[in-house]
């Protein structure tokens, strides 16, 4: 395995030291953090955060166009919830992410739902799920995530939120939402698994059994390619997937395994934004000409895994006392100029020194694959 | 002692339950006699060692992420959010066992790799805590040791 994950590490840095590409500075990125202090009054659930003199931070996104219009939209991804009664904490974040949403003021032109809505995908968690998703009244757009999924094989999922991928243009962007998480190479049939064990190894971050279980597959690689085949090569595109779309961590499906193919596909286009989930924290990556931002989860952070790219800055150490913390949403601002804005729930976001980097320990930090999920009966 | 010890050997093989359950009878039976280190060891005997720590792994794995049968096998309640110690530590990331003993921030005090787990198992989890000389508290610590072998001893550190 770790020389699965070098020689990933080497293609990826073959890209990287690509100096012909890079995405269009005129465009370039900005990401901002700031407070938004009418939003923790105005939200009941924001008390205990408050209390603490933590203040919202939202994951926004602004998209600001030279010559175009621009406009605001959300993103949320990762509630992981579990069904009523499990966890409260989850669902009390995930109100709390919605009801600030729907406050936005001027108001966002969507919401984008980037997966992970359920923590099993059983039925009683995506309806709690769709009944939270109620209080959010403006467009919603949905891709899903590998928990929402491996109980049915996304059934109820595409029955609730509709099919993917799919494309829209909006204000001058082609925006695009891909199923990174449906198309896992199939570990289950041959070990006659129940479709609650899919699930369970589909659930473990760090399980071994479900592989690299994150990509496009052929049929939509080709659907991406037709897709832009008549759009201009300078015209903003915005791709919304679950996983990162480069090599960050492949033991955590933090890529999708034909990166290099999605690469291929969107290195002509000079203004390429992917906007992605299921890392669960801070990230900013340049891959060619894209861009690449990861969002926070609402539920819970994961820890940076090796190799966290050189270009993001590190979010804080998280209080793990403090289920508000390390977790948000995200408002951006879309255009010709992607602009992010991280809704984290407390006053400082990014790290500066060692000792307050959420990244910081990962110099002495050596992992190891787990071994249980090998052995019978697992 | 060394007939008994070689039809032992000779058991080992077939799955990893039989021969980790062999395992531990053969340690066993050194230790009742206090022959430790007097008899030169075969590769047999120290992959028996090997097999009494790996299913101490083993059963840590299960229990930091969450396994139901291991929990009630072992009589512990681990969380009771549906979160498992493998949620946000997935391959034990960040739980850095080789930074212990320290001054731990949340306990406030000067802590052991086993009091911030028992802290993880009671405040973000929701759980109950574990005696710190359990049988699941030694095999969490085997994983979470385990998992991030290789990784740099720094006692001490935040
Ligand atoms: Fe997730
Ligand atoms: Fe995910």
């Amino acid at each position: 395995m770790p020389n699965e994950i070098d020689k990933g590490r080497r293609d990826l840095d073959k890209v990287l030291r690509n100096p012909v590409k890079r995405p269009d500075s005129s465009v370039s990125l900005t990401r901002r953090t700031f407070l938004q202090r009418s939003l923790v009054t105005g939200t009941a659930l924001g008390a205990g955060a408050a209390s603490l003199g933590l203040l919202p931070l939202v994951n926004t996104i602004d998209v600001a166009q030279a010559a175009g219009e621009s406009f605001r939209f959300a993103w949320v991804s990762d509630t992981h919830l579990y069904g009523p009664g499990v966890n409260e904490r989850f669902v009390d974040k995930t109100v709390k992410a919605f009801k600030e949403i729907q406050g936005m003021s001027p108001s966002a032109d969507f919401m984008i739902f980037g997966g992970d809505l359920a923590q099993k995908g059983r039925q009683d968690e995506l309806q709690l799920g769709s009944d939270l998703l109620k209080e959010v009244k403006i467009k919603k757009l949905f891709i899903p995530g590998e928990h929402d999924w491996y109980l049915d094989m996304g059934a109820e999922w595409e029955k609730r939120f509709g099919g993917s991928p799919w494309s829209m243009d909006h204000k001058g962007v082609r925006i695009i939402g891909l199923n990174t998480i449906g198309h896992a190479p199939d570990y289950w049939t041959a070990k006659k698994m129940s479709p609650e064990e899919r699930m369970g190894h589909m659930e473990a971050l760090d399980g071994t059994v479900a592989g690299a279980w994150a990509g496009l597959g052929r049929p939509q690689l080709k659907w991406l390619s037709d897709n832009l085949a008549g759009w201009p090569k300078d015209k903003p595109i915005i791709v919304f997937s679950h996983n990162p779309l480069y090599n960050y961590y492949a033991p955590w499906n933090f890529w999708v395994r034909d990166w290099q193919e999605v690469q291929e596909i969107l290195g002509p286009y000079s203004n390429v934004t992917n906007v992605h989930g299921h890392t669960h924290q801070v990230l900013y990556n340049e891959i060619g000409t894209m861009r690449s931002i990861g969002m926070l989860a609402t539920s819970w952070p994961w820890p940076y895994a090796p190799g966290v790219p050189n270009l993001t800055t590190p979010m804080v150490r998280v209080d793990p006392g403090d289920h508000f913390d390390g977790v948000g949403w995200g408002s951006l601002t879309g255009g010709d100029r992607v602009e992010n804005e991280y809704m984290m729930w407390r006053k400082d976001i990014f790290a500066t020194a060692q000792a307050d980097s959420g990244a910081g320990d990962e110099g002495n930090q050596v992992l190891n694959e787990r071994i249980a999920d090998k052995q019978w009966p697992y | 002692m060394k007939i008994k010890l070689s039809n032992r050997i000779g058991l080992l093989s077939g799955s990893f339950l039989i021969v980790a359950g062999v395992a531990v009878g053969l340690v066993a039976s050194f230790s009742d006699t206090a022959q430790a280190h007097k008899v030169k060891h075969s590769p047999a005997t120290l992959n028996a060692f090997d097999q009494v720590f790996m299913e101490q792994v083993r059963l840590g794995d299960l229990l930091f992420h969450g396994d139901p049968a291991t929990q009630k096998k072992m009589g512990v309640t681990l969380s009771k959010t549906g979160m498992a110690c493998a949620m946000c530590h997935p391959r034990a990331a960040d739980t850095h066992p080789y930074e212990y003993p320290k001054f731990q921030e949340q306990i406030n005090k000067f802590s052991t790799l086993r009091d911030i787990t028992n802290w993880c198992i009671e405040k973000p989890n929701q759980g109950e805590k574990i005696s710190v000389d359990s049988d699941a508290m030694k095999a969490l610590e085997a994983y979470m040791y385990w998992s991030t072998r290789g990784s740099k001893l720094d006692p001490g550190r935040h």
